[in-house]
């Protein structure tokens, strides 16, 4: 099939419902893929952006809980695509036509939405998740889909043994067939010639339409928790065409891939956009990476001139709208309009739009949700100790400031 | 005695039918459309839904699709006089297709085989 074609026929779906728990507080007020990552991003910018980048633009995001900002999000950043050429990234809420509830899994995301599938009528769909941060070509997978005849192909990247436990671990023969798929196993198996390595699902599929619509019709009758990895892929892989895609294979870009699952893996993948070559480099002409820009002033750097100091700021992204004054910034991560006054210090911080950091305060290993004020003289992360009295501390010591937190200086225990 | 729920809005063939499945041993009831099968399996969970697909009102694959959101293990065969649903994603969450045909031995052997089926998922 010719890229171009391959494309067209090709219904994206990515799936931007999950609850996102071990995020919280960061979805206390939104779903996974809508929270801000990268200074001006969400999360979900980069699976769009793929997909942009790829060609794909036939695009459905399914969303369910707490989607407003997710909605709000799209409809800003990727109403950019033209319907009267088939092109469209559309959200869409849950329409029970097929159940008065919830999704239940991945599975019955799709089954949920068979209608759907039945409107477009496409060849090949496929499911993305809308928490991941990664350059891809997924044209390359549907090609590889294509040419190995496959009914379903799944993207898979070497990972380490230890880690394979957490994802759906697979074995292939010579040509990438999958002769084993195990879901979060025990004891993941290793690649040959690689003890401590295996393959990982990326969650990633491409499905013949045909296909999945008759797999997922009959899981929706089994007693299952409607789960692609869980249920899904262990019972199908012997009996239907199942392939592996090695998300390496061919790579021009990175081999960068992150599953923004837990609030440590979101500040360290924050982190792996600094520093010169970054781990993940947003500044990739051939690989844009697409979100909405609010009409703000320029990022600026002053003097303050009560304490004579001008600002310090290495390694950081500084999003437009920021105010740096007389401050030391290293290692940080700030979205659209942060301010932070003279005195102050912020290190290996992530600061969502509009945070503002008073005169004086030290910030350290920090993430801080939308339009928190931290006062003059606070701390943060300093003391982990007192940072537990009010906020969440991660195993890795980051502590996280959720949104409409007080900025009363008692509160941050300034002054007491 | 197994219970089979016959969905059909043409009387003759209703009557047809029913006569057809108590000749094979089955308690059968019927309704004329969709709305009123959702009602009756509401009542009383029949074994077997044996559903047409063109009806006034709510055709079959609408009813199907609700019946299954209730209660994803009720056996569901679509019977119609035309082909082209098998093709509708939304009719494969039948557990068979059986085109309408004078001769009824497709039909009955396809009940026979779904209620097996489902007996046998059942553990019963």
């Amino acid at each position: 099939m010719r890229s171009d074609v391959a494309a067209q026929n090709t219904l994206v779906i990515v799936l931007g419902g999950g609850q996102g728990e071990r995020l919280y507080p960061l979805t206390r007020d939104r779903t996974k893929p809508a929270v801000p990552f990268g200074g001006p991003y969400r999360i979900i910018d980069f699976t769009l952006s793929n997909c942009m980048n790829s060609g794909l633009r036939r695009v459905y995001v399914l969303t369910q809980y707490k989607s407003i900002s997710l909605d709000r999000h799209l409809r800003l950043t990727w109403s950019c695509y033209h319907e009267e050429l088939g092109e469209f990234v559309v959200s869409v809420p849950p329409q029970q036509r097929m159940g008065e509830r919830w999704y239940l899994g991945t599975a019955d995301a799709i089954f949920q939405n068979v209608y759907t599938l039945e409107q477009e009528r496409p060849a090949l769909v496929m499911i993305l998740a809308g928490d991941h941060v990664y350059k891809m070509n997924y044209l390359d997978m549907i090609r590889f889909h294509s040419e190995s005849e496959a009914e379903i192909t799944v993207a898979c990247s070497n990972v380490g043994i230890e880690e394979g436990r957490r994802f759906g671990v697979m074995e292939v023969d010579a040509d990438n067939r999958i002769v084993a798929f195990e879901e979060k196993p025990g004891t993941p198996k290793a690649l040959p010639g690689a003890p401590d390595r295996c393959l990982g699902s990326m969650g990633i599929y491409v499905f013949n339409t045909k296909t999945l619509v008759q797999l997922v019709s009959e899981d929706a009758k089994q007693d299952t928790s409607h789960d692609f990895g869980r249920d899904i892929l262990p019972k199908v892989f012997a009996r239907r065409r199942c392939y592996a895609f090695p998300f390496l294979a061919g790579r021009e870009h990175s081999s960068y891939w992150r599953d923004i699952g837990t609030l440590d893996a979101f500040w360290q993948a924050n982190m792996d956009l600094l520093g010169a070559p970054p781990k993940f480099d947003l500044f990739d002409p051939n690989w844009p990476t697409r979100t909405y820009h609010q009409q703000q002033p320029p990022a600026k750097v002053t003097f303050d001139e009560e304490s004579e100091l001008s600002g310090d700021v290495t390694n950081s992204i500084v999003s437009h709208g920021c105010v740096l004054s007389g401050c030391r910034v290293r290692d940080a991560v700030f979205s659209p309009g942060v301010r932070v006054a003279a005195e102050a210090e912020v290190v290996e911080s992530v600061l969502m739009n509009g945070v503002s950091v008073g005169r004086g305060a030290r910030v350290r290993r920090a993430i801080v949700d939308k339009h928190v004020h931290i006062p003059a003289g606070a701390t943060l992360g300093i003391d982990h100790e007192k940072d537990k009295r009010n906020f969440k501390v991660t195993e890795n010591g980051a502590v996280v400031v959720p949104k409409g937190i007080p900025s009363d200086p008692g509160f941050w225990g300034v002054g007491t | 005695m197994t219970t089979v729920l016959l969905v059909e809005d043409d009387p003759n063939q209703l009557l047809l039918y029913t006569e057809m499945l108590k000749g094979e041993g089955y308690d059968v009831s019927g309704a004329k459309d969709g709305r009123e099968a959702l009602r009756m399996v509401e009542e009383s969970r029949p074994d077997l839904v044996v559903m047409d697909i063109s009806m006034p009102g709510m055709d079959g694959i609408e009813a199907m699709s609700r019946m299954l959101s209730k209660d994803h293990k009720l056996p569901v065969i679509l019977n119609s006089a035309y082909a082209t649903y098998k093709d509708n994603f939304r009719a494969w969450s039948a557990d068979a297709y059986v085109v309408k045909s004078s001769d009824m031995a497709e039909l009955k052997e396809t009940i026979k085989r779904v209620l097996a089926q489902n007996s046998a998922e059942s553990g019963g």
